[in-house]
């Protein structure tokens, strides 16, 4: 899971000025633009044509797909746990440390920025061959692959979230701890009732982000054979050796447990928005 | 009872370093065609009519909505498709990371330019500045400013992601520590010394973009 | 050169208090005696130190030289000073600062309830009553967002004094105000000052401190410059850059 900061506006301020008045050579050039669009669909229709080996694709039997329906749900539902385990641990521990942070006690939070900057700073699948081959060695106890894979996602996740909390919590405006200050409430109150939920609200679309994120970092844990579905659709194209149904399979199994989750997060952003 | 033995990783410096050489072009290339692939998608998408745009946003989110290992597993696999033969793993896995870094791209850039305020490009149409140097002197320049951090984390990505290339085999630096590792099972120096390396290369770079994130938020006050 | 002018005992006595910065002074010296019932109105150019003063006295801002005692309690002091005084001392700020995602009822139910431990039932009725007294008992059960500004102003006002303060402190109340909206807010603050409470407002309304004070302190560059009655310190010798400043804003 390697969480990218790239995410499209949601309020594109420019918008559809684009496909507007072009006046001018401009203009002129537009009208050539709408020849891609030609060109495009007879780019394609040669590829499919010309380049695709259609004695292959007539061989290909996506009834294999259906004949492990099972296996391949269960793999994908075991995905969605592990994803979304590490994903609540990881905000617990994310935004505990974060609350630490803005604690200000010194030494702690060089050791605690140190934390975050080593999780997010070093690749995945390092991490993942660290902690499941390399601390055994050193530590004596060794890790079954779920173990390790599950730590490592939880780690790295809990130091996004971590990164992620800080910038919500500073963001709460400070005349709100001001507020919360005058009004002599406990810090208990001010931190669960006052700035968190108003934090947690700003996180929410980074979250969003991260959460497809880790989905995608999960299929990363097949290398250690976890048992998800990357595993699983690794080990079933090596026994039916029909690597492509299966992983065109596996592909848009992902990319739909990717949509829905970018649909959920849209859903609670304007849930939260919203008021009564 | 712990051991820790430089001495293991110090002996297997040239093979790592040919890891790194794969690390490398793996990088470098997937940016490369990454950025040429993105610019066109995202382009594309902004200025197209018709089919294009739709397939433009259809490719971005295809592409980042799969998993990289996924991906490179299923072009390492459907090569023979297309071109009858099957791609080496190094091929597989550059197609594979140029797609990916190209659609995360398309979107960085397509950020940085909707980013834009309005306003300024409404007035120098309105001041009837050609289409053209409304884009190259306007709209372009600021975007890319705003695009800089994010450039920097999509780069980062890339570094991450290359990884992953050697579940196909290719022999990147994780591929080569693995399998020296494998050998004299000093997994724990192994790793750790490939983490360190990563980490020098990736934290500056996310130092850096936090620097010209804290500039342009001055900057906009 | 400050005058202190004690009308009564005092329930705020500020000595000496200072403030930097870094290098910039923020607080030079400013000592200030407030008594019970009295209504102080600070005025002055920006960035003199007049809000960074209001908040020092309720620890928002920390002082670096000096003394202020509330009601017998000092800063400097321990921790749980500054604690006992915020509990009896009430804020209203420019920025309402009012908590968006509660309704207003539950904005002024919540100090009650956590720093002073009293039952919701009590911290309910009380709320219902204050913002009666306040005008908006019939939003009670709304969002912040769904009020206009002097509204929303007005409920910062009602739940600050739920709290029941003994002194209630003001920091530039109607500075963020549509000009329409100023008027109820300091409707709401006179009928204040005149049921008795004691206040310290940092204001821009001349005219109005005027009106409600029962002393006027100007202060500049952080210091108190003049701290007078009224009377005195509209018509009396001015300093002149009192002088310069009230011709600017009248």
């Amino acid at each position: 899971m390697e969480a990218s900061s790239a995410t499209g506006p949601r309020e594109p301020s420019m918008a559809v000025h684009l496909s507007q008045e072009k006046p001018g050579v401009w203009q002129n050039l537009r009208a050539l633009l709408d020849v891609p669009s030609v060109v495009l669909t007879i780019a394609i229709a040669t590829a499919l044509y010309y380049f695709i080996d259609w004695s292959q694709i007539r061989v290909l039997d996506f009834g294999i797909v259906l004949k492990y329906w099972r296996p391949l749900t269960i793999a994908a539902g075991t995905t969605l746990l592990i994803t979304l385990g590490a994903f609540a641990v990881g905000l617990l521990l994310g935004v505990g440390l974060a609350i630490l942070l803005e604690l200000r006690i010194g030494p702690l939070r060089y050791v605690i920025n140190a934390y975050i900057e080593i999780w997010r700073n070093t690749p995945l699948i390092v991490q993942l061959f660290w902690i499941h081959f390399g601390l055994p060695v050193v530590t004596g106890i060794s890790t079954t692959a779920l173990e390790s894979g599950s730590l490592a996602l939880t780690l790295q996740s809990s130091a996004y979230l971590a990164d992620i909390a800080r910038a919500g919590i500073q963001a709460v405006p400070r005349g709100q701890w001001d507020a919360a200050s005058a009004l002599a409430l406990p810090a208990r109150t001010k931190w669960f009732e006052v700035i968190l939920p108003q934090a947690l609200k700003i996180m929410i679309p980074p979250l969003g982000n991260l959460a497809v994120s880790f989905l995608n970092g999960s299929a990363l844990l097949g290398v250690l054979s976890v048992g998800e579905l990357m595993t699983v659709s690794a080990k079933i194209s090596d026994y039916t050796s029909r690597p492509v149904e299966i992983m065109t399979v596996t592909a848009l199994l992902y990319l739909a447990m990717n949509l829905l989750t970018t649909y959920l997060t849209g859903r609670l952003e304007r849930f939260t928005g919203r008021r009564p | 009872m712990i051991s820790f033995d430089v001495s293991e990783v110090i002996r297997s410096l040239p093979e790592l370093w040919i890891g790194l050489e794969f690390t490398l072009i793996l990088v470098f290339t997937s940016l490369g065609l990454g950025t040429l692939i993105g610019l066109l998608a995202c382009l594309g998408r902004l200025l197209g009519n018709g089919l294009l745009p739709w397939f433009c946003a259809a490719y971005t989110t295809i592409f980042r909505g799969i998993p990289e290992v996924v991906l490179m597993f299923w072009i390492y696999y459907c090569g023979p498709l297309l071109g009858g033969v099957r791609p080496s793993s190094l091929i597989a896995a550059l197609v594979a990371m140029s797609l990916y870094v190209g659609a995360l791209l398309s979107e960085v850039f397509r950020g940085g330019i909707l980013a834009v305020p309005k306003g300024q490009v409404e007035a120098a149409r309105s001041l009837g500045v050609p289409e053209f140097w409304v884009w190259t002197s306007v709209i372009l320049p600021q975007a890319f400013r705003v695009v800089i951090p994010a450039l920097i984390g999509v780069a980062a990505l890339t570094v991450k992601v290359s990884g992953i290339a050697s579940t196909i085999g290719v022999t990147d630096l994780v591929y080569q520590a693995n399998i020296i590792a494998g050998q004299s099972y000093r997994y724990f120096e192994l790793f750790t010394a490939v983490g360190i390396f990563y980490f020098f290369i990736l934290f500056p770079m996310s130092m850096l973009a936090k620097v010209y994130e804290r500039k342009l938020a001055m900057r906009s006050r | 050169m400050m005058i202190h002018n004690q009308n009564g005992e005092a329930i705020i006595s500020c000595e000496n208090v200072s403030k930097r910065y870094g290098a910039f002074v923020a607080l030079r010296n400013v000592s200030l005696d407030v008594a019970r019932g009295e209504v102080v109105c600070i005025v002055g150019p920006s960035g003199g130190g007049k809000s960074t003063f209001l908040r020092t006295i309720n620890g928002l801002e920390s002082i670096d030289g000096g003394t202020i005692c509330f009601d017998g309690i000092t800063i400097p002091g321990p921790p749980r000073n500054v604690r006992l005084i915020r509990r009896e001392v009430g804020m209203v700020f420019q920025a309402f600062n009012l908590f968006p995602h509660m309704t207003i009822r539950k904005n002024l139910i919540l100090a009650p309830v956590r720093a002073r431990g009293i039952s919701y039932a009590e911290a309910n009725e009380k709320a219902e009553r204050l913002l009666r007294r306040v005008g908006i008992g019939d939003q009670i059960d709304k969002y912040p967002d769904q009020l206009s500004g002097g509204q929303q102003q007005r409920v910062a006002i009602a739940r600050a004094l739920a709290m029941e303060p003994k002194v209630m402190l003001f920091d530039e109340p109607t500075s963020a105000l549509d000009p329409e909206m100023v008027k109820e807010v300091l409707e709401v603050v006179r009928e204040l000052a005149a049921s008795g409470m004691t206040m310290i407002i940092v204001t821009h309304e001349i005219g109005f401190a005027r009106e409600i004070s029962s002393r006027m302190v100007f202060m500049m560059d952080g210091s108190v410059v003049v701290d007078e009655r009224p009377e005195e310190f509209f018509s009396g010798a001015p300093e002149p850059r009192l002088k310069s400043f009230l011709s600017k804003v009248l």
